[in-house]
């Protein structure tokens, strides 16, 4: 079993300076109006530093941010989206140290940047994300803004999958990490009706109360997802969660025959970060992809406050 | 507990045996996630005698389309004639039953081919048609071979003459290479390979930037091929239909649909399709042979699932009934045996709660005259409100005096019958509306009644809008004189739920699941010997709605408007049920002429139609011009949101210009102004005509709708 958890992951402070050893050659961060997110590049000492600007947050030219490097094009596949963003960089990343700031990352995005670094052979990166006090509306906060487009597999997460046997006792497994956003839970597990459903919660939550406003919102998307075993993974910790995720799997792969698993994160972006560290690492080219209801859009501010700012050294592994 | 169905044989009394609390036996609503097993357990069949699959064709080489709403038993139906479940029933002899059977069901999902992996990452649309072709020819054959060798080989390896039919399979590869097996399960593992490669290629695209897959046979050759040369040489399949069960066609593209149709089109013997649609997840009937449409009857024929078992009230009754002894199966450890229709119907008459349901609707209404002893009622005050507007706006013909408007009350009551006191003041609404003197027309009411009370008369003027509107003006009555929960709008008992269900198993099985669950929570114990209470009945209900109304939003920019346009609709029709006059009883649909709407409306209506949340109920005459019109009912689902009955009785005849306030979003801003003048002419006192003008000094009060301008 492959331990997540002896990754480094730090807290670093929100007024003071930040101690030496956090300097970066690329830093990269999703452009939003929270403030959590534009203090934090603003923070950051960085030879290049370079906002992105996703067309699903709805900014007008006028709003675009004036430090940094901006990058803001039309398109919206989070493949094309990365890969023209690399190639709009000046020099090699490969080598120099890399910190990308996850905040105000669209989830797809975020899981194809890491897919990536993958490809690109680069082993290491900083992400940093800043927890905030609260959200807007508490449990009645509208992350997704628009309507569902479609549910459809994360460029590069798409799996090998296995046709169904021909004995139908087998099933797919469709593991949700559930998040505010009870809409998207319901489309997605309607997009995978038949298989056996697992949540996964953010517990510890970010804050003592958001726990509670998870499960508030969750449970509107119950007739949808039916009976489902849930599974806790702390909201703020990527190498914890991939470590869930990974027993997950394998509890379940051993108490049922599953033909192939579906991951979709819902949830906060560092238990994002770890559904594509899990896969990046024991998923490809096996029988299990991730999974997204992709928006039309998304709300620019969601969140009031920072709370804490957490740096996690991520390790990648080497392209299979 | 056995005294409560004393009638009954033995045989289907209710036999709790154990104390603990059972789970909600509907809980489950999704044959999706049925195991095969349990999709033949809990198989009701419309008809005993071959109902389902004398409709679905099984036998017949025409492809067919099963559309339907979520919910309408599309999956159940086909995974019931898959393989694996055909199997369950002939567990003696597979081979023997399948042969009578005629065919063997390879049933696919065709949600299981995750396709929008074969869309964008900057490849052309005709390298994706090709590959996405490729992949799904794959998929079938792979799903036929794995299926035959089930069949043929029972678990074993060898399967009589397979390596000829290897052979012929082999020639079906473009380029036959050396290492093509000579085993079925070889093939099958041949095929695997293919799609494993195929599918890293489709996979790697977004990252690699590009698409490299060999296609290895011509498209269609192994979805006809391999049935044909099995047919040939494995014995077990000889004389069968291949029928391929491709469910969830919704989740293909519209190119991808297209290839699909193509197939049915080039289709050849001994195969046949059977394809499970949603209502709108039929996006083109086109080929890629020479873009020529499917034309139905010729190439394909269409079973609308949902429309079909809506069709006839009494037979889907019959089977949702079944459909919930089914479900009981081990309820609680109860038995539920093989009771006949009339013994389940008698069954379940004591395990609904329902209140009572009286001529004069005396029970019904019981809790106003406890509620309102000594005071008026609320309906009374209205109509007192609304007769001094009109003597002082001089428009209440025969009513000069505050004494002549208590005369007409005075004749109006009938204190022990609230549902005549409503029929009374909608009568004289009626006359008001007519500009007949109010206090000769309160006499002839009150002497009506009086008759209708007496002789129990059953026509006449009187008689007739007490039976049309009687649901109307019960419903009024609680929402003027309600206030608790229990008097709430009354959408209770078997029938009415299986009516709310309106041909969708699964909304029946949503309403029940919620009714019990709170039951069951609060410790009442149903179908254990207690009924199901009245207050369970309307969580369920009210969930279900809710549910469904959230449930049915459409993907996409649409989606808000068609919801909104519904929102709309709904409004307008509670409007007029709970004016003072309404136009129409128990309205809950509409006519208009489709010709002269708007194309934004016509777009609007049509995915409200696809999406089952309006329901197309067959052509209405136009009674002035006898234009037949297109007639639409709100999906009894909806009807608890906005207090609406769920049986339609009249039909709104909507110009187009009100439709079009209603479903097109441009014209939206006319919207409130159409329900005002509509209202207008339901509302006492100027039903809709303009007020004389006042005496001076008079005092008056504006009425609604007129401003001082």
């Amino acid at each position: 079993m492959r331990d997540y958890t002896i990754y480094y992951k730090d807290t670093l402070p929100i007024d003071g300076d930040w101690p030496p050893g956090n300097e970066w050659d690329l830093f990269v961060s999703a452009f939003t109006s929270a403030r959590r997110v534009r203090r934090v590049f603003d923070k950051v000492n960085a030879t290049e530093k370079h906002w992105l600007v996703f067309p699903e947050y709805g900014y007008d030219a006028t709003d675009l941010p004036t430090t940094g490097h901006v990058f803001a094009p039309s398109v919206r596949d989070e493949a094309e989206y990365v890969r023209e963003f690399w190639s709009s960089l000046s020099g090699n990343p490969q080598g120099g140290r890399i910190c990308i700031d996850i905040t105000g990352f669209i989830r797809p995005h975020l899981c194809f940047l890491v897919r990536w670094l993958v490809a690109c052979g680069i082993r290491r990166f900083d992400a940093i994300y800043t927890e905030p006090s609260h959200y807007v509306a508490r449990e009645e906060t509208k992350f997704s803004d628009g309507p569902v487009i479609e549910v459809r597999q994360i460029r590069g997460f798409e799996g090998i999958h296995q046709t169904e046997a021909v004995d139908s006792e087998t099933k797919d497994a469709l593991i949700i990490n559930v998040g505010y956003d009870d809409r998207l839970i319901t489309q997605v597990a309607e997009a995978k009706e038949s298989s056996r459903k697992i949540q996964l919660f953010g517990f510890p939550s970010l804050r003592a109360d958001m726990y509670q406003e998870n499960v508030l919102r969750a449970h509107r998307a119950s007739e949808a997802v039916g009976m489902a075993e849930s599974y806790f993974a702390p909201a703020n910790d990527p190498f914890v969660t991939a470590s869930v995720l990974n027993e997950i799997v394998r509890e379940s792969t051993a108490r049922a025959q599953v033909t192939n698993i579906y991951l979709c994160p819902l949830a906060t972006k560092p238990q994002t970060l770890g559904f594509a560290l899990y896969y990046v690492n024991e998923c490809v080219n096996g029988p299990c992809s991730m999974l997204f209801p992709f928006c039309s859009s998304y709300a620019k501010e969601t969140s009031k406050g920072i709370s804490r700012i957490w740096k996690y050294t991520v390790e990648l592994p080497t392209e299979a | 507990m056995e005294g409560n169905f004393p009638s009954l044989p033995e045989t289907v009394r209710l036999k709790p045996a154990m104390k603990d609390r059972p789970s909600n036996p509907f809980n489950y609503t999704k044959a999706d996630g049925f195991t095969d097993q349990e999709i033949n357990d809990l198989w009701v069949d419309i008809s005993p005698h071959d109902g389902f699959s004398k409709l679905a064709k099984l036998t017949s080489p025409m492809p067919m389309y099963i559309v339907g709403g979520k919910g309408s038993g599309k999956t159940h139906l086909m995974k019931y004639f898959s393989y694996p479940v055909q199997k369950i029933r002939h567990a003696n002899d597979p081979q023997a039953g399948i042969r009578a059977d005629g065919y063997l069901g390879v049933y696919l999902k065709c949600g299981g081919l995750n396709a929008s992996r074969f869309e964008g990452k900057k490849q052309s649309d005709d390298a994706w048609a090709s590959i996405f072709a490729w992949s799904m020819d794959l998929w079938i054959a792979e799903h036929l071979v794995g299926t035959v060798l089930d069949l043929a080989g029972g678990g074993n390896a060898a399967v009589s003459n397979e390596r000829d039919a290897c052979v012929e399979i082999a020639e079906l590869f473009d380029a036959p290479s050396e290492h093509m097996p000579d085993t079925l399960l070889g093939l099958h593992r041949r095929l695997r390979d293919l799609q494993r490669e195929l599918d890293t290629a489709v996979n790697n695209c977004a990252v690699t930037g590009g698409l490299k897959a060999t296609i290895h046979a011509t498209r269609g050759n192994l979805v006809f091929g391999i049935p044909i040369a099995i047919s040939r040489h494995i014995a077990a399949a000889r004389g069968v239909r291949c029928l391929y069960l491709l469910d969830e066609f919704e989740n293909l593209s519209l190119p991808q649909q297209k290839y699909v149709n193509t197939l049915i089109r080039e289709r050849k013997e001994p195969v046949s399709f059977k394809i499970g649609a949603r209502l709108y997840g039929v996006r083109t009937h086109s080929t890629y042979c020479a873009d020529e449409d499917n034309k139905e009857g010729s190439e394909h024929e269409t079973l609308p699932l949902d429309a079909w078992l809506r069709a006839d009230k009494r037979k889907y009754a019959v089977f949702a009934r079944r459909l919930i002894v089914r479900r009981l199966g081990d309820y609680g450890k109860v038995r539920w045996p093989n009771a006949s229709d009339r013994e389940i119907r008698q069954l379940f008459a004591s395990q609904f709660e329902d209140p009572a349901h009286t001529r004069l609707a005396r029970k019904e209404t019981a809790f106003i005259r406890s509620k309102y002893e000594g005071r008026e009622r609320p309906y009374f005050e209205m109509l007192r409100r609304v007769l001094q507007t009109g003597l002082t706006a001089g428009v209440s013909p025969g009513v000069a005096s505050e004494a002549d408007i208590d005369e007409i009350i005075t004749a109006l009551k009938v204190a022990e019958l609230p549902l005549l006191e409503k029929v009374n003041i909608l009568l004289l609404y009626k006359d008001w509306s007519s500009q007949r003197n109010l206090r000769e027309s309160a006499k002839n009411i009150s002497a009506d009644c009086h008759r209708c009370i007496e002789t129990r008369e059953a026509s006449g003027r009187y008689a007739r809008v007490m039976h049309h509107f009687r649901a109307d003006l019960l419903a009024q009555l609680r929402r003027d004189c309600g206030g608790s929960r229990r008097q709430r709008q009354s959408y209770t008992g078997i029938d009415t739920l299986i009516a709310v269900s309106w041909g969708i198993p699964r909304h029946l099985l949503i309403l029940l699941k919620g009714a019990v669950a709170w039951a069951l929570f609060n410790g009442e114990e149903p179908f254990l010997g207690s009924p199901l209470s009245i207050r369970a009945q309307q969580v369920g209900v009210n969930d279900a709605a809710e549910w469904f109304y959230k449930d049915a939003e459409i993907p996409g920019v649409d989606g808000k408007r068609v919801q909104d346009s519904i929102v709309r609709l709904a409004t307008l029709f509670r409007e007029i049920r709970f004016s003072h006059k309404p136009s129409e009883c128990s309205v809950v649909a509409f006519s208009y002429d489709q010709t002269k709407i708007s194309d934004d409306a016509r777009r609007v209506i049509q995915l409200a139609i696809n999406w089952s949340l309006l329901i197309d109920v067959g052509p209405q005459r136009d009674r002035n011009s006898l234009r037949v019109d297109m007639k639409l009912q709100l999906n009894r689902m909806l009807a608890p949101l906005w207090d609406l009955p769920i049986f339609r009785r009249g039909v709104l005849a909507l110009s187009p210009d009100e439709v079009n306030a209603i479903f097109d979003d441009g014209q939206v801003g006319a919207f409130q102004q159409i329900v005002a003048n509509r209202v207008a002419r339901m509302t006492a006192p100027c039903f809709g005509r303009k007020p004389q003008q006042p005496p001076p000094n008079s005092g008056h009060r504006l009425l609604p709708g007129f401003d001082d301008a």
